[in-house]
């Protein structure tokens, strides 16, 4: 599984970006550089511009200012498919066509590297049984994707992201909608990922704790802009949460990582009571 | 994520690799069968059980076809209609087979090809199996237009076939353009297909109730589209249409596999989701514009030869070679009924398939009802 190779991860920025959708600017001159080899999660409140930052940087959206730059080069001068085989978009709601195979689903993530006289190569076949390997869905392969669970539903695209083959990968809020078991599991999946094959990873996530835990980079956005970035323990602090959260908290270590860990206060013990440590 | 690196991965349904043959067969995990072509590293792969269909569904439509040669006010025993096919027939089985059957039962299957394919195209696109050239306003457009001509300019057989063409493309462009937003969606297309149909309708309308009796009997019968009296001018355009058009779309199909994911996940595979999308729509428009004006806005075609396809092949989405087969099979028989049905008057084939199409459409609006969905 190893072997099959998994290319040098591209490095990606974007440089005073601005993007829009018709006329409300939603990224306005943001300036970014994403670790290569590392996973760098995205945080913000609603509305803050994450998702709409990461579809800009796989180039699903043109920009109004700026640029995206792959390997240093601008992301919407390079051809289609030349970026499709360097970055890999897992979007926030992909669509499982009715009645798909899990098999079938994975395989689609070869297409930026076939052509018409070159559909189905050994390539390919391995890339497939490799992502479904990886993923711990290689059982699943025939059954139909509607039957599965959430969390078995978002390893497939996962594996269908790895299929693709490439050394960076953006993801949407990929635990959306999962339970925490869940939500862990596919974190766990991607970190290993990240740690086993250096690939660069991506994420926008709403869990600000688990967020925590699973970055080596954190960005934090509000407004369009980033706040903060940084390791975690050094973006999260109480006045950074507020700032990009509106939310009053404190900030403790996590017992289990040292990662810090976010405990909003409840209304209850605002309006001036002190901030003893919350009944056992 | 406890997956063991140093145990070799448990045998893929690969082929073992280095086995020395210049041609392999197998099967792709998606379950298609793939043909490898070692020196050169081609390969190509096709859709096993989508071919079968296809191809069963062909020969039984040219069973049909071919007994809809031999069935008529003078019936002919097949033996007769193949001399006569093949150039030893006597004179009057070669008028009846070569002049008035012939080309009939080809204008039938080619044009029935054609809606299918097209319906095809529009459902696998719009992700909604509403839309369709009928329901979306191509055949509305070729309609308002084709009467115009009849009725306002009294235009000849021809110029009613050129109007049904640039009618179906100007209504095509002008839908196309009002769905547009940072792309087309299919819930888009469809509704403001719809409201394009209805106003042209209203068109189509206004104009039959100017018309002279003689001009409004021969639009009624266009509108209601019919096989009667086609002959080896209606062929050659659809033929040549097919020729081209076919092709087309097997080339752009490949990319539908990544469409069917969503826009945003067929643009981060590498496909250029507008220019793909503009082009299939293009060929969609292009087939179902040259079989209304070969046939006349024969309804309900385009609409369920996709819907059956499906059922048979028992894929993802709206299969584009077996709904074509289909669509044949549905307009050849269909054209085999209205002329028997109360021979010797023969009825307009629209009315047989919008009497077989209508309860079909009903039966999926119920069911996705009942689903909760429109797809």
């Amino acid at each position: 599984m190893t072997d099959t190779a998994v290319p040098q991860p591209s490095s990606l920025a974007a440089e005073s970006l601005t993007l829009a959708y018709d006329e409300r600017v939603i990224v306005d001159g943001l300036t970014v550089t994403i670790p290569r080899g590392e996973v760098t999660v995205i945080v913000g409140a609603n509305a803050c511009g994450k998702s709409t930052l990461l579809r800009g940087l796989a180039r699903l959206l043109k920009p109004r200012g700026g640029g995206v730059l792959l390997d240093g080069e601008d992301i919407h001068r390079l051809p289609s498919r030349e970026v499709a085989t360097r970055l890999g978009i897992l979007p926030q709601q992909p669509i499982a066509p009715e009645g798909i195979s899990v098999a079938d689903l994975v395989s689609r993530g070869r297409h930026p590297h076939q052509r018409w006289f070159r559909q189905w190569s050994t390539t390919d076949e391995e890339a497939v049984a490799a992502a479904l390997e990886a993923t711990e869905i290689t059982d699943l392969a025939d059954r139909s994707v509607d039957e599965l669970s959430g969390g078995q539903r978002q390893r497939v695209w996962i594996a269908l992201a790895l299929a693709q083959g490439t050394g960076l990968m953006l993801l949407d809020e990929p635990t959306t909608f999962l339970d925490l078991a869940h939500q862990v599991e596919v974190l766990d999946l991607l970190a290993d990922l990240n740690r086993r094959e250096q690939r660069t990873i991506v994420l926008v996530l709403h869990d600000l704790n688990l967020a925590c835990r699973y970055a080596d980079h954190l960005i934090a956005m509000k407004h369009g802009a980033i706040v903060a970035e940084g390791r975690p323990g050094g973006v999260i602090t109480a006045e950074t949460v507020a700032e990009v959260f509106g939310l009053e908290c404190q900030v403790i270590d996590d017992p289990l990582t040292g990662t810090p860990l976010v405990l909003p206060v409840p209304a209850g013990l605002r309006a001036g009571r002190p901030l003893t440590p919350a009944p056992a | 994520m406890g997956v063991t690196l140093d145990a070799p991965p448990s045998a893929p349904p690969s082929t073992p690799r280095p086995r020395p043959r210049a041609r392999s067969l197998t099967r792709s995990p998606a379950g298609d069968v793939v043909l490898r072509w070692r020196r050169t590293g081609l390969s190509a792969r096709i859709d096993a059980r989508s071919a079968t269909v296809t191809l069963a569904v062909l020969a039984l439509a040219l069973a049909v076809f071919a007994w809809s040669l031999t069935v008529g006010d003078f019936p002919l025993p097949l033996g007769d209609v193949l001399r006569s096919l093949v150039g030893r027939g006597s004179a009057s089985t070669d008028f009846i087979v070569q002049t008035l059957r012939l080309p009939r039962g080809l204008v039938a299957l080619l044009v029935g090809a054609s809606f299918g394919l097209s319906g095809a195209i529009f459902q696998r696109i719009a992700r909604n199996p509403l839309a369709s050239p009928d329901i979306i306003g191509v055949n509305g457009g070729a309609a308002a237009c084709a009467v115009f001509v009849i009725v306002v300019l009294d235009g000849s057989g021809t110029q009613v076939t050129w109007g049904a063409l640039a009618g179906a493309f100007a209504s095509a462009v002008a839908i196309y353009l009002l769905s547009y937003k940072q792309g087309v969606t299919g819930y888009r297309l469809v509704l403001v297909g719809i409201g394009a149909t209805a106003m042209l309708t209203s068109v189509t309308s206004y104009l039959m109730t100017r018309a002279e009796i003689y001009d409004a009997h021969r639009a009624m019968v266009w509108l209601t589209g019919s096989l009667n009296g086609r002959g080896w001018d209606q062929v050659r355009p659809v033929a040549i249409a097919l020729a081209v058009l076919v092709p087309a779309t097997i080339a752009l199909a490949r990319h539908l596999r990544v469409l069917d994911l969503g826009d945003d996940a067929a643009a981060g595979l590498g496909t250029r989701v507008e220019l793909v999308r503009s082009a299939l729509l293009l060929t969609g428009v292009a087939l179902a514009a040259v079989a209304v004006s070969s046939a006349g806005p024969i309804s309900f075609v385009a609409l369920v030869s996709p819907q059956i396809a499906r059922r048979l092949v028992r894929g993802a989405g709206a299969a584009l070679m077996p709904s074509a087969a289909v669509g044949a099979l549905l307009l050849v028989g269909s054209d085999l009924i209205a002329r028997r049905l109360f021979a010797p008057t023969e009825l307009p084939v629209g009315i047989i398939t919008a009497v077989l199409g209508a309860p079909y459409l009903l039966f999926l609006l119920a069911r996705a009802n009942r689903i909760g969905s429109a797809g």
